[in-house]
């Protein structure tokens, strides 16, 4: 609703090595990954 | 010190800096007023030891003389923006015991500028109520009352636990957001000044989202000189959001100027609407005769697509809400029900028993409308809709400077008085178009009802033109001597 054009940014990365800060509020984590209930038998 | 908490922003500013207290005063007598006040169920946590922190550092930059904006002052914190280490759960049970390690970008400008932190306040469930009733930790209660009666009134919503606060003087101020009214109602209710700037002024990153393209940010305070002060300390460019404005920060309150002289004051013919209390309509009289003093000329615009806005937020806003509430699956933060049957009973008890009802109402209603069978004529619908609102105010700005309306149809209602979910949203009927179109818009209490509770006017102006709402708002607060103050009560 306002006028603008979408921006592009340089590919560059801009944050990252923060996998405690992610995992940090999952219910279940293990080995460093999001834990979820058994998928295949 | 107890007076402190009966200062404006700009006096606890002004007096930090003149020495005539400290920063640990003003977050002590805070403190202290928050924790007397747990009755109103304003804050779901409170932080005195950040607004002491914060305060303990103002209080060593005086001497320096290196003093942010907001130095010394403490502030509340609507509980949708995402603060570090503190619980940021959009007053939802799916959020619960959710601590972010990152700061939205809007509460760390307010820290950049030296504000502490009192607490995270309530509202309703991921800001989907005009009422706070939809919210996990109970309804918040207004610290007004009707004359005579000690029924408990709402402070309105999404933003009632914001209200509250400012209201009982248990924060100088606070952060809101906005999707279709959600600053400018609950203002409207407890008497105080709200303002949602133009969309694109305040950073959403960190704000839990509800609905992309109509969520901002933006200030509630006692004046409006606060809620200029504290703008300025909020809004500026972010390259987090994509729809963040590449623009300079104005300096608001410097420019701040009651005198209206030339210009125009629109007032749309549509906000006539049946079923409006005449004090409301008498108020907007009033609202007019005042800008009349100030210098500025009333003009009768005609928005003419008006009636349409508010069916069109009712599909554009929870169809965004469908897609951005997709991410609640018990996966990566906030609450997981086991369930039964692997994985996707996991997803589906989570989300179960983590949303609330009018959470579940509006999700449904918005997969219901970007359903491939109805998309077009629900979704593609209401967005060309949209953009004839949007169109309508473009026309509308081209004969006035700012558009005076009022800013809800009724004064505050009683906890559960209003059970019909279509009632409810027609509490927005005023503010939503502003929210379509993008464009800031500003609630000043301008009286009081019969029954003493505040009644608020609204000022919508044309894009990035905050200046002009602030001044009118400026105006009508100067004209119309709102002192009135809830009793303490709790």
């Amino acid at each position: 609703v306002i006028d603008q054009k979408l921006r592009l940014r340089d590919d560059a990365i801009t944050d990252g090595d923060i996998r405690e800060d992610i995992l940090s509020n999952a219910p279940d984590a293990e080995h460093g990954f999001f834990a979820v209930p058994k998928v295949i038998e | 010190v107890s007076e402190l908490t009966a200062k404006t922003i700009a006096e606890l500013r002004d007096g930090f800096r003149s020495g005539a207290f400290s920063a640990r005063e003003i977050a002590q007598s805070y403190n202290a007023a928050v924790a007397a006040a747990r009755t109103l169920n304003a804050y779901t946590v409170e932080t005195p030891e950040d607004a002491l922190a914060a305060a303990g550092a103002a209080d060593n930059a005086r001497n320096s003389g290196q003093l942010g904006s907001l130095a010394g002052i403490p502030l509340g914190i609507k509980d949708l923006f995402a603060t570090k280490g503190v619980d940021s759960t959009a007053g939802s049970n799916i959020l619960k015991g959710f601590r972010p390690t990152y700061e939205s970008t809007v509460t760390a400008n307010l820290r950049k500028a030296g504000a502490g932190m009192l607490g995270k306040l309530n509202m309703d469930e991921f800001a989907m109520g005009s009422s706070n009733e939809t919210s996990a930790y109970g309804p918040v209660l207004s610290p007004w009352r009707r004359k005579g009666s000690n029924v408990g009134l709402t402070p309105g919503g999404s933003s009632g636990g914001s209200a509250a606060a400012v209201a009982a003087h248990i924060a100088p101020g606070v952060t809101g957001t906005d999707t279709g009214g959600s600053i400018r109602q609950p203002a409207a209710f407890v008497g105080i000044c709200g303002i949602k700037p133009t969309y694109g002024r305040c950073s959403r990153w960190g704000v839990v989202a509800f609905a992309s393209s109509l969520d901002q940010a933006g200030p509630m305070a006692r004046t409006v000189r606060d809620c200029a002060i504290l703008l300025e300390a909020m809004a500026g460019f972010d390259p987090k959001d994509s729809t963040s404005l590449d623009l300079p920060v104005p300096q608001w309150e410097a420019n701040l100027s009651s005198d209206l002289k030339g210009k125009r004051v629109g007032i749309p013919r549509e906000y006539r609407i049946d079923g409006v209390p005449s004090e409301i309509n008498a108020l907007w009289d009033r609202g007019i005769e005042w800008l009349k003093d100030a210098g500025a000329t009333p003009v009768e615009i005609s928005l003419p697509h008006t009636k349409y806005a508010l069916p069109t937020y009712y599909i554009i806003a929870p169809a965004e809400a469908s897609s951005n509430l997709a991410r609640y699956d018990g996966v990566r933060y906030g609450m997981r029900e086991p369930g039964e049957g692997g994985l996707d009973g996991m997803y589906g008890a989570t989300r179960a028993n983590g949303f609330g009802a009018e959470v579940k109402r509006r999700i449904m209603i918005g997969t219901y409308v970007l359903s491939a069978g109805f998309y077009d004529a629900y979704f593609t619908k209401a967005q060309k809709v949209r953009a004839l609102i949007k169109q309508d105010f473009r026309n509308a700005f081209q004969q006035c400077d700012v558009i005076l309306t009022p800013t809800a149809p009724s004064a505050a209602f009683g906890i559960g008085e209003t059970t019909d979910p279509l009632a409810m949203y027609l509490n927005d009927v005023f503010a939503v178009p502003a929210s379509l179109a993008g464009l800031p818009a500003m609630s000043v209490p301008g009286g009081v009802d019969e029954q003493g509770l505040p009644l608020g006017l609204h000022l919508i102006g044309n894009e990035l033109d905050e200046q002009m709402v602030l001044n009118a708002g400026l105006a009508i607060e100067e004209r119309a001597g709102f002192t009135a103050r809830p009793e303490k009560w709790w």
